[in-house]
């Protein structure tokens, strides 16, 4: 038998690579992203997690024309692509694990470490790229580090992060990071354990971006419910997401920024059914002096030609 | 006397009838009754009044006012509240844009060789809808033989009154007390009182506040039954001495009418309710005391409100009380330093404020008394020093809440023009009201004049302010130098010389500027200034905003010159409804009601949501504040 207690059990699938280990079991989809992190038996992904470039416009975003000139990222946040993917395992790369080939792998294949690395295109002119990678380790702990690689001709970026959808709802999320909803220019309070319950969308008149957590070091989100037709539980579970080189931001809310940027009002929102949940690298700020045009300080946007880059671990 | 309707079309004519302007002063039939704060010479006439929906003046029923008029076609309205939001004319929000823009073409009477003067432009106007309202009143035998006035606190935007069929009076300035006589038509017995409130009077052209357009008596409605004796006025000068030690209140009563051997006597009061000094005097038409002094004053500040208590006791030539007038106090003193240093009681003052409009996101401007408590609690609770009564003079209650609760407040005149002058083309003045318009003079003279007699014992308020973008000439001027000449003791405001600064050394005692970035606040700091700065609007709030706020705070730091500012603005303006496909209560905004122009969600730029409950940016500015907050 090999050794899952202190190793990898890896499978290299036709479509998917499995992780398994004590409590937990990863797929990447070879082509898609990782399509599945189930901890304790419960799934934390929808879809794959996909770079996050757009926030849904706010009245100060309209005011100045920055959602005009930045739409080129609402276009790469719904439709950035994977162009390219790797796998590393104990540090030596392994081929794209396409049958034939594949069948040499066998049933016993483990490892200590396997990185798996997705580069994205953004549907931009000119192109950008951005580099997601993951490492697990044997006992679980999934790395993620999110690398944006500055372009030259682009616009400001409305923002940098990678998102989650998660299948249901958060009930509860607690973090350590600057209390209430904060920004780069706009982040009153002193680091603090906070607990948010739901999804809190604030209210502003017109749906815009909005629930977004400067400073943190951790964010454990909290669910109650799967998809998972055979699973009658309804006890909490929980995962915790950590700053890997210091700390991060985060929003978690019901809607896509496609979907906030659609709506007039609260209402026209649909029911509350996933979570999306975003880590972000990067974040813009909100501005203040007017709503008709006065820029965001210049130390608050983030350029376009410079490389981003962030990482977070989440551990089962 | 006959109603006219041409009055709606004349600038020249805004109060017909209308009792002179006074101080909002209490007034009681006995000490017991200022004791317990409770008068029996005033009555509410609030609640159910029948009320008919003229959608232009042509379509008023003849003889509305009139008792024997058959009221089938009224039905019950509640006072105070906006025809709109009840149901009988569109909610309408715009900014800038005049609510007629597009439909009618207008321009103001005697700018124009179109308009010199535009005949009609109001009294026969397609969109000018109209209430008609009628109340019912009984005039109890206490209150029959006496004399018997009647207020309309607020009324939006030109009226006309009757009572028992006969024309009273006449009255534009929406946001003011309108008081008029009633004596010569009540009786005993059963009366009744009508109102015509027209949606548009000239006096349209001085309200283009960026606001909601409502229409309607949406303020209170109060009877006043007056003593042999009544205090029409009280005027309380309230000065601390050169260096603080010492404080004088000199006191003016207007009395009317006078009876032979009437006497009148000051007294004046701590906090506490210990009298600290009493004067008797001869009652008098004018009547004044003796200057009462205070050995060291408790000053009145942000930090200590401190209020002393003003009562004057009329006294008939039996010695029986006549009538109990009360006013609160404070002593304080504004100043403008050589050096342009703004400061209160000798030390500099800082403006941490936000402009604040009426606003309920279920009445609309029709406030409540619990409203406003709850807007004071969240501005106390969030280190917010200052309110600008943006752009109009707000409820009387909101004064006493600022004096007992040391709100700095800038009081601004009802008077807004912004779309006679800022337009796609620019600064664009050709039109502009009142501009150097003579005609236009007396009815913004008339409600600069009516803000200070009504406010003028205030003591929170610092500042009278002009009025807000509304461009500058000589009728803003002439503005300026009315409340210069009645009162020393404060400071004018006005941000809109700004735009036309020949006027600049007779307007304003402060450079006023709004949403200027802070580096360009700092730009002109560093040059010559030649007046205090302060940023009369600045951070607008609306939607997800407030970034950056403390670089404004750091230009306090920076230089002893800049005030500070008043945040845009405290609540968003919007209205909770039922959702009729859910049945859910939503939040509507400008356009949600087909009403166009409009100018959308730009009304919802508060620190506040429309419900009161705090926007996130609200923390921000409760922890920038509270570093100036001692």
């Amino acid at each position: 038998m090999p050794d899952t207690m202190t190793k990898l059990r890896v499978v290299y699938g036709e479509e998917q690579l499995g992780l398994h280990g004590a409590g937990f079991d990863y797929l990447f989809d070879y082509g898609q992203g990782p399509v599945s992190l189930v901890i304790n038996g419960k799934e934390w992904l929808y879809r794959a997690p996909q770079p996050a470039f757009w926030r849904a416009t706010t009245d100060n975003d309209r005011g100045n024309g920055f959602s005009r000139s930045a739409a080129q990222w609402l276009g790469a946040d719904l439709f950035s692509h994977v162009v390219a993917m790797s796998i590393t395992a104990d540090g030596q790369t392994v081929p794209q694990p396409l049958a034939p080939a594949n069948n040499d792998f066998g049933p016993g294949a483990t490892a200590d470490t396997v990185g798996v690395s997705y580069t994205y295109e953004t549907p931009t002119n000119p192109v950008a790229k951005v580099i997601v990678r993951y490492t697990v380790a044997a006992g679980g702990a999934l790395t993620v580090r999110v690398r944006y690689l500055g372009t030259a001709g682009l616009p400001q970026l409305p923002a940098f992060g990678l998102r989650l959808v998660m299948p249901t709802p958060t009930t509860r999320f607690d973090y350590a990071g600057l209390p209430g909803e904060t920004y780069p220019d706009r982040r009153s309070g002193s680091k603090q354990v906070c607990t948010v319950q739901g999804m809190p969308v604030t209210p502003y008149l017109v749906p815009q971006e909005c629930g977004m957590h400067m400073s943190c070091d951790w964010v454990r989100l909290t669910r109650e419910t799967t998809l998972n037709n055979a699973d009658h539980a309804d006890t909490p579970y929980t995962l915790t997401v950590r700053g890997a080189d210091g700390p991060f931001a985060f929003s978690c809310l019901p809607y896509l920024p496609s979907e906030l940027e659609n709506a007039t009002h609260l209402e026209e929102l649909p029911p509350v059914r996933r979570t999306v949940f975003t880590v972000y690298g990067a974040v813009r700020g909100v501005g203040g002096i007017d709503s008709w045009g006065a820029p965001v300080q210049p130390a608050y946007t983030i350029p376009s030609d410079q490389d981003c880059e962030f990482a977070f671990v989440i551990n089962p | 006397m006959e109603a006219s309707l041409a009055w709606l079309d004349q600038p020249e004519t805004f109060r017909v009838n209308e009792l002179p302007a006074h101080s909002d002063h209490q007034f009681f039939a006995s000490p017991e009754e200022a004791a317990a704060g409770s008068s029996s010479l005033t009555r509410s006439l609030d609640g159910q009044w029948q009320f008919a929906f003229a959608a232009d003046p042509e379509l008023i029923p003849a003889g509305f006012y009139a008792p024997a008029f058959d009221e089938a076609g009224f039905a019950p309205i509640a006072v105070p509240g906006h025809i709109e939001l009840a149901g009988y004319a569109k909610i309408q929000y715009t900014n800038t844009s005049y609510p007629w823009d597009g439909h009618e073409f207008r321009r103001p009477a005697y700018t124009t060789p179109a308009t010199n003067p535009q005949v009609g432009q109001f009294s026969r106007a397609s969109d000018n809808y109209v209430g008609l309202y009628r109340k019912t009143f009984t005039l109890t035998d206490d209150w029959a033989d006496r004399p018997l006035t009647i207020q309309f606190a607020g009324v939006e935007r030109a009226m006309y009154l009757w009572c028992n069929g006969e024309f009273v009076g006449y009255a534009e300035d929406s946001f003011t007390p309108s008081a008029f006589d009633l004596t010569p038509y009540v009786h005993r017995g059963k009366n009744l009182i009508a109102v015509a409130v027209f949606r548009h009077s000239t006096a349209s052209w001085l309200e283009d506040q960026d606001f909601f357009r409502f229409t309607g008596i949406f303020r209170s409605v109060t009877l006043q039954s007056l003593p042999a004796t009544h205090v029409v006025d009280l005027a309380l000068d309230a000065r601390p001495n050169a260096d603080f030690t010492a404080g004088t209140l000199a006191v003016t009563a207007k009395l009317s009418p006078v009876a032979n051997h009437a006497k009148a006597t000051v007294t004046l009061a701590d906090a506490s309710g210990q009298v600290l000094a009493t004067q008797v005097t001869a009652a008098q038409a004018t009547t004044t005391w003796p200057t009462l002094t205070v050995p060291q004053p408790h000053l009145w500040s942000h930090h200590n409100p401190y209020l002393y208590q003003v009562q004057v006791t009329v006294t008939d030539d039996t010695g029986a009380v006549c009538e109990v007038a009360t006013a609160a106090t404070g002593f304080r003193r504004i100043e403008v330093t050589p050096d342009h240093m703004v400061l209160l009681n000798g030390k500099r003052l800082i403006i941490n404020g936000v402009n604040r409009h009426e606003w309920s996101n279920l009445r609309g401007r029709a406030i409540t008394e619990a409203d406003m408590a709850a807007d004071m609690a969240t501005i106390r609770t969030h280190h917010i020093n200052a309110v600008r009564t943006c752009h109009y003079p707000d409820q009387l209650e909101w004064y006493r809440l600022c004096d007992t609760n040391g709100i700095y407040v800038m009081a601004e005149t009802n008077l807004e023009t912004h779309g006679t002058w800022q337009t796609p083309a620019g600064i664009e003045p050709t039109y502009n009201v009142p501009g150097s318009v003579k005609q236009w003079e007396a009815a913004v003279l008339d409600r600069a004049k009516t803000q200070y007699e009504t406010l003028k014992n205030h003591p929170s308020i610092l500042f009278w302010s002009l009025g807000n973008e509304s461009y500058a000439g000589d009728d803003i001027a002439a503005m300026n130098a009315y409340y210069k000449r009645v009162d020393p003791t404060r400071l004018v405001h006005y941000e809109g010389v700004v735009h036309n600064r020949q006027y600049e050394d007779q307007i304003s005692d402060l450079e006023s500027r709004m949403y200027t970035p802070p580096a360009e606040v700092a730009e002109y700091l560093s040059g010559e200034a030649k007046k205090p700065f302060l940023l009369c609007e600045y951070m607008h709030s609306m939607g997800n905003s407030v970034g950056g706020l403390n670089e404004y705070l750091d230009l306090i730091d920076r230089f002893d010159d800049y005030v500070g500012g008043f945040i845009w603005d405290f609540k968003d303006q919007a209205l909770t409804v039922t959702d009729p496909i859910t049945g859910q209560p939503v939040v509507r905004y400008g356009g949600d009601f087909d009403d166009r122009p409009s100018a959308y969600e730009f009304s919802g730029d508060g620190l506040v949501f429309a419900d009161g409950t705090p926007k996130p940016a609200l923390q921000e500015v409760s922890e920038d504040y509270a570093r100036y907050d001692d």
